[in-house]
């Protein structure tokens, strides 16, 4: 099986030419998505599905810290911004400010009673974590409004130095969430590729070895769980915006779960770019197979099934595997003799 | 401290049925180190099986259904205690197969797969039974209520609690008592061995993943006519399931049964105070617990970890 560090990340320069295929698709989705049968608001939710997928896999890919219950931190960014709107003032940079302060400080908290548990136990742990926060966004009726959630929480205005730039229809909105979401994929991209991200990987693959090389382990494992709270915090806080409301949904177990599913789907286990095929892929089935019957969950998770049996390393694998198979066909049609224990 | 009692004695019954919900999860995993995170789904099968069978759905109305519909409901409510297992030990057996390409791998992909699994069978629910919510009845001798104390008790309720010992303490013979039981347990301890000495494991494991599966069915007949019965009834339970083994410690079976006892307890001394929060105790004790004993209260060293 492969794993992350099999495929050679070209640390350096984010230039790349999956970045750039990323950002070219970004940047011109929304002059394609009604012509092809799809609408904006459906742009949005997917660049913000990317954005928590990406600060999940820090954790779920990079550092192998299994969490099940990372729709938590999403879910408190979002309240957190709504509060904002409600309690204080209607700010956009100040609101997701607050988003990004308060699931970072939930995960900081959350990471330091977990950061120290392995394997299925901390799985567990994020699970029971996970379910706290749920419980709570149910039951403190007077905060959260309930089950309901908080509702009419606004777009507010975007304010640029002397600009102030109305962003409350779906389309100027795409505009703000794809310019946060290429500012945070680049700023990823950079942590993964840095030292920081290579002792990631070395925990992932032997604790007790990175551990024996000097790092610290816990304090690694418990920043990379705050780190990617503080992602998911960003994501709620654009989710409570493009939605218009906060709701305790979002912090189930069931879509903590399907965060887990999109980005495996993907193959975030093996690339940097997986967690975002995953989302695509989730957000297609829905809508398409969606379209078609309604019970496009059970396919989608019959494929997710056969997946895991056949090619657990994802889609991202899957490409991977196609390239080097091309790759190894091309070469002996260039060179047949001169390497043969090669074939 | 006399008005605690009433409450006492339902989170005791509470945990019984906690109990009962636990023990075919740790049986999977003690004995094959997977988090068959499918169990609630089969739990919401078993109910729905014997649904099915106690309301004569199989057979539509022919002659035969019409002849069903006409026989007792006790009988008919234990032919569906039994049929309903059987089927969800069914389904069990074919998940079983799907997970043979995870094993030897991370422990991860064991509980992604049935995660898979688990939303798969709840939209086969939907699709076979509908979204709404169903109920299980049952025969007269185990329903209403009975006066103790002055209090008001659950006939139902203590019929439950009563079967759940009952299982609790088959399962208990059957792994303790029986050469069987021996070797799964066996199986668990250490696999190449039992390979050696002539046993076909990939059969002992499929026997194993259908009898957990069986179990899980069983709970849910009998918890159906307490806690209703919906499409995703199973994420409902799976989650205590899921504490309640971690509470224990992983694959200790005595371990499982004090744990759902002290959630039991738990949940139903926090309703008797704050009954809004009394479902937030359990995750409040996991975290309590596990927080200063990372294997649990009984738990040993295990694969999982990994």
């Amino acid at each position: 099986m492969i794993s992350l560090s099999d495929i050679p990340a070209r640390g350096g320069s984010p230039f790349t030419p999956a970045m750039g295929l990323f950002v070219a698709l970004l940047l011109t989705a929304p002059f394609w998505l009604e012509p092809i049968g799809l609408y904006h608001y459906l742009g949005i939710e997917i660049a913000i599905w990317i954005l928590f997928a990406l600060g999940f896999n820090l954790l779920f890919g990079f550092i192998g810290l299994h969490s099940f219950g990372h729709g938590a931190y999403l879910g408190v960014g979002a309240y957190a911004f709504g509060l904002f709107q409600q309690e204080v003032t209607v700010s956009l940079w100040g609101g997701l400010a607050v988003a990004i302060l308060a699931a970072t400080l939930a995960g900081a908290i959350v990471g330091a009673f977990v950061s120290h548990r392995r394997g299925i136990y901390f799985a567990l742990m994020t699970i029971a974590f996970g379910q706290v926060f749920w419980f709570g966004a149910i039951k403190l009726h007077s905060i959260t409004g309930g089950e309901d959630g908080l509702l009419g929480i606004a777009r507010p205005d975007l304010v640029v130095g002397p600009m102030r730039l109305d962003i409350s229809d779906n389309i100027s909105l795409y505009w703000f969430v794809a310019v946060i979401l290429v500012l945070a994929v680049v700023a990823l991209w950079r942590i993964v590729n840095a030292p920081f991200g290579r002792v990631l990987q070395a925990i992932r693959q032997n604790e007790t070895r990175a551990q024996f090389v000097g790092y610290n382990v816990w304090l690694i494992k418990w920043l990379t769980f705050t780190l990617s709270a503080a992602f998911a915090g960003l994501a709620g806080g654009l989710f409570a915006m493009a939605q218009e409301s906060a709701y305790p949904d979002v912090m189930s177990l069931h879509q903590s779960g399907l965060i887990v599913m999109m980005v495996l789907i993907g193959g975030g286990l093996v690339s940097f770019w997986g967690p975002v095929l995953g989302v695509l892929l989730y957000f297609i089935a829905r809508d398409i197979i969606g379209g078609i019957t309604e019970t496009w969950l059970l396919w989608f998770g019959l494929m997710f099934v056969i997946m895991v049996m056949v090619r657990p390393e994802g889609v991202a694998g899957l490409i991977h595997v196609l390239r080097q198979k091309f790759a190894q066909t091309q070469q002996k049609t260039v060179a047949p003799a001169s390497n043969p224990e090669r074939a | 401290m006399m008005e605690l009692v009433p409450h006492i004695i339902n989170g005791l019954t509470l945990g019984l049925l906690f109990a009962l919900i636990a023990l075919g999860f740790t049986l999977i995993v003690g004995v094959m180190e997977v988090i068959n995170l499918a169990h609630g789904s089969l739990f919401a099968l078993g109910a729905y099986f014997a649904l099915a069978t106690l309301g004569g759905g199989w057979f539509g109305s022919t002659e035969f259904g019409v002849w069903w519909l006409s026989l007792p409901i006790g009988m008919r409510y234990v032919f569906a205690l039994v049929v309903g297992p059987l089927l969800a030990a069914g389904a069990g057996m074919i998940i079983e197969l799907c997970l043979r390409p995870t094993y030897g791998k991370a422990p991860l992909y064991g509980l992604l797969l049935t995660f898979g699994a688990a939303l798969v069978v709840e939209e086969l629910i939907r699709l076979i039974w509908g979204t709404g919510e169903q109920s299980l009845t049952v025969p007269q001798a185990i329903n209403g209520a009975f006066l103790m104390g002055g209090l008001i008790f659950s006939k139902y309720k203590f019929f439950a609690a009563g079967f759940a010992l009952l299982a609790i303490g088959g399962v208990w013979f059957f792994l303790e008592r029986t050469p069987y039981g021996a070797i799964i347990k066996a199986g668990s301890h250490d696999s190449e061995m039992v390979r050696a000495l002539g046993y076909d494991l990939s059969k002992l494991r499929l026997l194993v993943f259908g009898f957990g599966a069986s179990l899980a069915g069983l709970a849910g007949i009998i918890l159906t006519p307490i806690w209703g019965l919906r499409p995703h009834v199973g994420l409902d339970v799976v989650i205590p399931a899921f504490l309640i083994i971690v509470i224990g410690g992983v694959g200790s079976f005595w371990g499982a049964v004090l744990a759902a006892v002290l959630v039991g307890l738990s949940v139903g001394i926090t309703g008797a105070y704050a009954p809004a929060w009394s479902m937030m105790s359990m995750y409040l004790l996991l975290i309590a617990i596990v927080g200063v004993r990372s294997r649990g209260l009984l738990g040993r060293k295990s694969a999982l970890e990994n």
